[in-house]
């Protein structure tokens, strides 16, 4: 585990190296534009916290608007970082089955409104097990196969058998459904619409088979940072789970609203020729996911040529010098599991550190 | 941080919350066995690369084994800070530690221990040289030998006796030889892996041989890993061989040596069961690294394996003829190990099936 905190006013060039930066202004800007897409809409975003491990960035969004009052989690012990950070709608899309887990979940319920999504009677009926002998409630969305072929029930009868059973069911209270897809690798916002319009339909089709039944559907939640948009034409989603939006990430770059705001700092310790530069950080830090589409910013006219366990060996075309000592900054593709390898985050703007932030949710895949 | 739910010690394996690291002791004892009794009576022993896992306890546990040369290598200076915290006291740093406030650690790190240090570049040695001697401290310097031109270090000729010539010549600084570093090596062929390892640590050793020939003593020089151990440590001139992967193994070297048991492995729990041709469990690639190659679902060896980030994805070609249940535990043994305890706070340590400690990566994400 690592514990930098250097001092507030630091300069950027002072940082030691590797160090993840968060660049508040663009930061911030993310935040506005989606406090500005929901505005007056009936849909709102639920930040998902799987990209960012921090209640304090969540809360902040949540200040800054175009939110719910809460966040969704990956897991379990993410939830109870968000709670214990003051959040206490949560809700979490993914299947909870052992009991021990569920006694905790049941733990979390005491504090704050728990959501949690369910494909399997068996499942729900272990859910209310728990919860009632913990004398809680925990609330149930059923979770729809959409495109991801996860986790998600595949078919509207199988949803309504799940939801009445969740109806019938003590210690559980059946709020609606949820399902997760992308839309992504699509440029074209038209596109990115139609493609949310295909896959959220079929969450919707549940949905309406539910309420056939008699059965109120408070909760739609669906979407994601691609479709943020998109959701807020599609009548019935009441709820986006957008997460990189925050963060952002050259993969999501045609989404130019938004900016890139995390950025890994590092600092070139070998030139072997002068048109090759290797840095200090490397797979173990970055992750593919990070490392596709990722671009470097500080140094002019330089590429990544190869990504090793601790460096990274970048090739230059000579517009600029490279030299020992010199820093730069890797702007990831893809920012999910790079945020889940670092324990703080430098809060930089105007060129110097303004805050430091631990990333209590990293590592919390239980 | 990594919250899993905490088990008394003794407790069956598989009744611990998942996802968990878990390292079988019996298999990693005879890892541990197996390499360092090849450096038993050898003249180079073996240097226990420990950015591998992060643990001490496993690295004190190497270096209890015979044939280790009495300290660690790692690939920061923060994990060699790391593990002094647990009383290891003899690091190389096989990085280039080149910025003032980086130096200035290297220098308090070298009064509690001894510490050898890589370089590729005579500014470096300069600034080393100035920042060891005002600290009062004596820094050890190794120099890199590149493997390819366009890679972190020097040729091993002329340029390396130049830069030897110039760490002897530096108050602070003593030159102790030479090492160098595959990188990231692909499986291939046995034969082919011999063949290249024994061009690469000829480079290394032409790099004794011509600083020898200039009155310059080489007393380390360090060459090979976990997939080549005897030919490094059988060669003539090589001093210590930095192999960290061969104690917990992992998908990768598995296939290449297969003297070696996967140790340590994942251990997840079925959370879907939506098709009959599918299996989701709760360990995606935030608990199970795959930037390197994919892992085997050890009960579905031949299943095809998708993680997403949060999300194990099994797909079955057939409907499998195995009950399975919610909360069933399914065993995953990663490609890469480094980059999966980099994802852990936590390595489970079991023997017959019984959890039988539980230790702290305090390496993990020790980046800088």
């Amino acid at each position: 585990m690592d514990n930098y905190r250097p001092a507030v006013g630091t300069p950027i060039s002072d940082l030691d190296t590797p160090c993840l930066l968060v660049d508040l202004d663009a930061l911030e800007n993310n935040m506005a534009v989606v406090a500005e897409t929901y505005r007056g809409t009936a849909c709102k975003m639920r930040q998902h916290t799987k990209n960012i491990k921090s209640p304090r960035i969540a809360n902040m969004q949540i200040q800054a608007g175009g939110t719910l009052n809460g966040v969704c989690t990956a897991k379990l012990s993410e939830a109870e970082v968000m709670v214990e950070g003051g959040i206490t709608d949560v809700l979490i899309p993914n299947q909870i089955v052992t009991r021990e887990k569920l006694a905790r979940l049941a733990a979390l319920a005491r504090q704050g409104d728990v959501k949690v999504t369910v494909d399997n009677a068996e499942n729900v009926e272990t859910i209310s097990e728990v919860a009632a002998e913990n004398g809680v409630e925990i609330g149930v969305l059923i979770e729809v196969d959409t495109q991801m072929r996860r986790g998600g029930v595949r078919s509207p009868e199988h949803g309504v058998v799940l939801a009445k059973l969740a109806r019938e069911l003590p210690g559980v209270r059946f709020r609606g459904v949820m399902s997760h897809q992308s839309a992504g690798g699509r440029p074209d916002a038209d596109e990115r619409l139609r493609i949310a319009e295909e896959h959220i339909g079929i969450c919707l089709e549940v949905k309406d088979a539910i309420e056939a039944e008699g059965i109120p559907v408070e909760m739609v939640s669906s979407g994601e940072t691609f479709s943020y948009a998109a959701a807020t034409l599609i009548p019935g989603v009441t709820e986006v789970e957008g997460g990189s939006y925050a963060l952002m990430g050259n993969t999501y770059g045609y989404l130019d609203e938004f900016q890139i705001a995390n950025k890994v700092l590092s600092t070139i310790v070998s030139v072997p020729r002068p048109d090759v530069g290797i840095g200090d950080v490397g797979m173990k830090a970055l992750s593919t996911a990070a490392v596709t589409n990722a671009t470097i910013e500080g140094i002019p006219g330089v590429t990544i040529e190869e990504v090793q366990d601790e460096h990274i060996v970048l090739r230059s075309d000579g517009s600029a010098p490279l030299k020992v000592g010199r820093q730069f900054m890797l702007l990831p593709g893809y920012q999910d599991h790079l945020i889940n390898r670092f324990d703080q985050y430098i809060a930089v703007r105007g060129g110097a550190v303004e805050q430091v932030w631990d990333i209590p949710g990293r590592g919390c895949h239980h | 941080m990594e919250r899993p739910i905490f088990k008394p010690i003794g407790s069956p394996i598989e009744e611990l919350d998942t996802p968990a690291l878990i390292v079988d002791l019996d298999r990693l004892e005879r890892n541990v066995q197996t390499v360092h009794s090849f450096f038993e009576g050898r003249a180079a022993g073996i240097r226990p690369r420990v950015s591998v896992h992060g643990c001490p306890a496993v690295a004190h546990m190497q270096l209890a084994a015979p044939g280790a040369v009495g300290g660690v290598s790692v690939a920061t200076l923060g994990q060699a800070e790391a593990f002094n915290g647990s009383g290891i006291a003899d690091f190389s740093i096989t990085a280039n530690v080149v910025t003032g406030q980086k130096i200035a650690r290297l220098c308090a790190l070298a009064r509690r221990a001894a510490v050898s240090v890589a370089v590729d570049d005579a500014a470096n040695v300069a600034d080393l040289s100035a920042a060891a001697a005002a600290s009062d401290v004596e820094l050890k310097v190794l120099v890199s030998i590149a493997v390819r031109p366009d890679r972190m270090g020097v040729d091993p000729g002329q340029p390396a006796v130049d830069l030897a010539r110039a760490i002897t010549d530096s108050p602070g600084l003593t030159f102790d030889g030479f090492k160098t570093h595959e990188g990231t090596l692909e499986v291939r062929s046995v034969a082919q892996l011999a063949e290249e390892s024994r061009a690469w640590i000829r480079r290394v050793l032409q790099a004794r041989e011509a600083a020898e020939a200039a009155g310059i003593t080489v007393n380390t020089v360090s060459a090979g890993g976990t997939y080549n151990y005897e030919i490094a440590g059988a060669a003539d001139g090589v001093t210590e061989v930095p192999a960290g992967s061969y104690a917990l193994m992992d998908g990768r070297y598995a296939g290449q040596r297969e003297g070696l048991e996967p140790a340590a492995r994942v251990l997840t729990t079925v959370t879907s069961f939506p098709e009959d041709i599918k299996i989701i469990t709760d360990g995606g690639n935030k608990a199970i690294g795959m930037d390197r190659g994919n892992p085997v679902a050890d009960e579905f060896p031949e299943a095809a394996i998708a993680l997403s980030a949060e999300h194990g994805n099994i797909a079955l070609e057939t409907p499998t003829r195995r009950q399975v249940n919610l909360g069933d535990k399914l065993w995953f043994t990663p490609w890469d190990m480094g980059v999966t305890a980099n994802l852990y706070d936590y390595l489970n340590a079991a023997r017959n099936g019984r959890l039988e400690a539980v230790w702290d990566l305090p390496a993990r994400g020790r980046y800088r």
